[in-house]
């Protein structure tokens, strides 16, 4: 049995890595940079801050923490992957969980970081490449028929389609209609809790009843390992009645010898005599009374 | 020598609107009889004096009138109860605090009789019964959850969903998750009761069976797997929980344990009850809301032992005489471990001299506390 399940280990352990590489997971860094929304001809929408209109590329975070986006290339071709360079060490590279950086794409990189050296007119794939300038993180090849003031970009930020946008929203969530809360939602479907209870239940009950069905199989499997085999031999069977006969007494004193012993509450015999002063009895040869001095008397 | 009298009287008449005297409202006068209530029955009843001393002066420090804008308050940015305070408004205390339980949990008699974990599933039924009050009673989603909460007799799970769903309740929803479960021992006794027989009352359970380490060590591996696998917003909970189990059964890291169960909790324990107490400035805590939240914590705990009773009643249908169980441990299925289970074992010998159901209650009891972190996961699913 015990080679079986020594077999059996090595096999679990390789299913159980096999399932967690397997599952794909968010990336809490560079990889987790989109990009989400363009504009190539800007007439009257955003403004840089040189009061210019030029076309913009927005990129979204999608993770769930802080992403710094400096290091990583920016280019509107493919072949030349570290175009643009955007530096490192400046805070204003980091972007927050879940939120938005807008670079303009006006061919003026004196004008600062988020000022790329090119711009849209020409380009039709935008691309971000990690800091290795080989990566590519995500890349929007732009189609024919751009209008003038009018984005074109994810409609939500979990979106892998890209559309024209009906409104433009510069470093914010491309999905600007009302939406209800995960509670709302629910409770509109369920006003009076009864499926939030019966789904609740279920899977509580399930969760625990799985681990109920583990362990009671997994009792049986140690009882069945604990119990002695008892070998038809006769110096055994005597051996294995003696120990059956071990007296109550007997056991409870084994219990709290290994108790003592575990807790480490077991004194240590040093075999060094000491006297042990168990309580203090009065006499007036120790008394403070009778030893101080009495006050010399004048009278 | 006019002006400099003035000058005296001005800054004395300065100083007294600062002192609390100034400041004090009837609501403050209230709050503080709560905290000295809760310190009384702490030390004169020993009511959960671990919790209720540090939470009862904790109100007393929450609840002293100050002028606002100097930094002293639980609720103002910058100030030392503000930090401490971060923890709980975080969600951090709550997970370490499960470590430490963990950690001095035996889940032995779970182990020796596994169909004890299903009464700590049928005991959540308060949990979902305070939601569904909640709801009709008019609270949002959001916050008829982190009520809910409440039913599931776990501090730490109360304070670390309502952290998530409804901060702003979280004051009132952890002081009466506490106040309940120290009231245990007064809710309990008489549902139990009512819905028991004498004959099941008596009924005597089969003693259980030595568990070895190494069911002890899956037990603690097997379990945070399943569970999270299942429910992966209990992760901080659960995962702490066994964390703090695999160190107390490995055998190897008593050092670790030792901390988990001894110094760590002590401390985190002496910040979640201090600052939860001081979060209930009279300000802001005693408003109608507060006082639904009450109402429904206390019928929470109703319905968490009927379900946890009544469970019992209908598994023993199934089971053979000589298996059944004693009803009388439902009511542990609820998480406020060892209370809950102590209640049980008081109950029975009531009947009986010589029954003693502890160590069959601390099943469920321990059941109760996995269940209910299963369930403040599915709550966080549906409605954060």
């Amino acid at each position: 049995m015990r080679k079986r399940i020594n077999k059996i280990i090595p096999g679990i352990v390789a299913l159980l890595l096999i399932v967690f590489t397997s599952v794909s997971v968010d990336a809490q860094n560079a990889v987790a940079l989109k990009l989400n929304e363009i504009l190539v001809y800007n007439d009257s929408n955003a403004v840089d801050d040189f009061g210019e209109h030029s076309a913009w590329i927005e990129i979204f975070n999608s993770s769930y923490n802080t992403v710094n986006i400096g290091g990583c290339y920016l280019t509107d071709d493919l072949n030349n992957p570290t175009k643009y360079w955007i530096p490192t060490g400046d805070p204003v590279t980091k972007i927050p969980a879940r939120n938005y950086i807008v670079f303009w794409a006006d061919n003026h990189p004196t004008r600062g970081i988020f000022h790329l050296n090119f711009d849209l007119s020409d380009g039709r794939t935008i691309a971000i490449f990690d800091a290795n300038g080989k990566t590519l993180i995500d890349k929007i090849e732009i189609p024919s028929g751009q209008k003038p003031d009018i984005t074109f970009g994810r409609p939500s930020n979990d979106s892998d389609e890209w559309v024209f946008l009906e409104k433009s929203t510069p470093g914010a969530n491309n999905d600007y209609t009302k939406k209800k809360s995960a509670g709302e939602s629910f409770v509109e479907m369920d006003p009076y809790g009864i499926g939030m209870t019966m789904i609740a239940m279920f899977v509580v009950f399930s969760a625990l009843a799985i681990l109920f069905v583990i362990y009671k199989n997994m009792g049986r499997y140690f009882i069945r390992k604990a119990t002695p085999k008892v070998k038809p031999v006769a110096d055994n069977s005597k051996q294995v009645h003696e120990d059956a006969e071990m007296s109550g007494e007997v056991n409870a004193a084994i219990a709290m010898a290994l108790h003592l012993y575990q807790s480490e509450m077991h004194d240590y015999e040093n075999t060094v005599l000491t006297i042990q002063k168990v309580s203090r009895t009065y006499s007036p040869w120790s008394s403070k009374i009778y030893t101080l001095r009495k006050i010399p008397n004048n009278r | 020598m006019g002006t400099f009298f003035d000058f005296i009287v001005e800054h004395l008449a300065q100083f007294l609107q600062f002192t609390a005297f100034a400041n004090l409202t009837v609501g403050h006068v209230i709050m503080i009889c709560v905290g000295l209530a809760f310190i009384y029955l702490a030390i004169a009843k020993e009511f959960e004096p671990m919790l209720l001393i540090p939470i009862g002066f904790g109100i007393l420090v929450g609840n002293i009138a100050f002028a606002p804008g100097y930094q002293i308050g639980v609720y103002e940015s910058g100030s030392v109860l503000n930090y401490l305070y971060f923890g709980v408004l975080q969600g951090i205390y709550p997970p370490l605090i499960f470590l430490g339980i963990g950690a001095m949990t035996d889940f032995s008699a779970l182990i020796s009789n596994p169909k004890l974990i299903l009464i700590g599933a049928a005991a959540q039924l308060g949990i979902f019964g305070a939601y569904c009050l909640a709801l009709a009673l008019g609270f949002s989603p959001t916050e008829a959850g982190a009520i809910g909460i409440i039913g599931g007799a776990d501090g730490p799970t109360a304070i670390f969903l309502s952290s998530k769903l409804a901060p702003d309740l979280m004051g009132a929803i952890a002081i009466a998750a506490y106040s309940y479960m120290a009231l245990v021992p007064v809710i309990q006794p008489p549902v139990m009761k009512l819905l028991t027989t004498k004959k099941e009352r008596l009924i005597r359970m089969k003693p259980p069976r030595a568990v070895s380490k190494t069911e002890k060590v899956i037990f603690a591996i097997a379990g945070m797997l399943l569970t999270t696998f299942i429910v992966p917003s209990g992760l901080p909970l659960l995962g702490m929980l066994f964390f703090g189990n695999l160190l107390k059964e490995s055998g190897v890291t008593k050092r670790l344990a030792d901390t988990a169960k001894g110094p760590m909790i002590d401390i985190v324990t002496i910040l979640i009850g201090l600052t939860v107490g001081a979060s209930t400035q009279a300000t802001t805590f005693l408003t109608l809301k507060s006082i639904g939240i009450f109402a429904l914590g206390a019928a929470s705990f109703v319905v968490a032992t009927f379900g946890g009773v009544m469970f019992v009643k209908i598994i023993n249908l199934f089971l053979k005489e000589g298996n059944k169980m004693n009803p009388l441990i439902g009511n542990a299925g609820v998480s406020a471990v060892p209370d809950s289970a102590r209640v049980s074992q008081v109950v029975g010998l009531e009947y009986d001299k010589t029954n003693h159901l502890l160590m069959h209650a601390m099943g469920p009891n321990v059941a109760g506390v996995i269940g209910s972190a299963v369930a403040a996961g599915i709550l966080l699913s549906f409605l954060a």
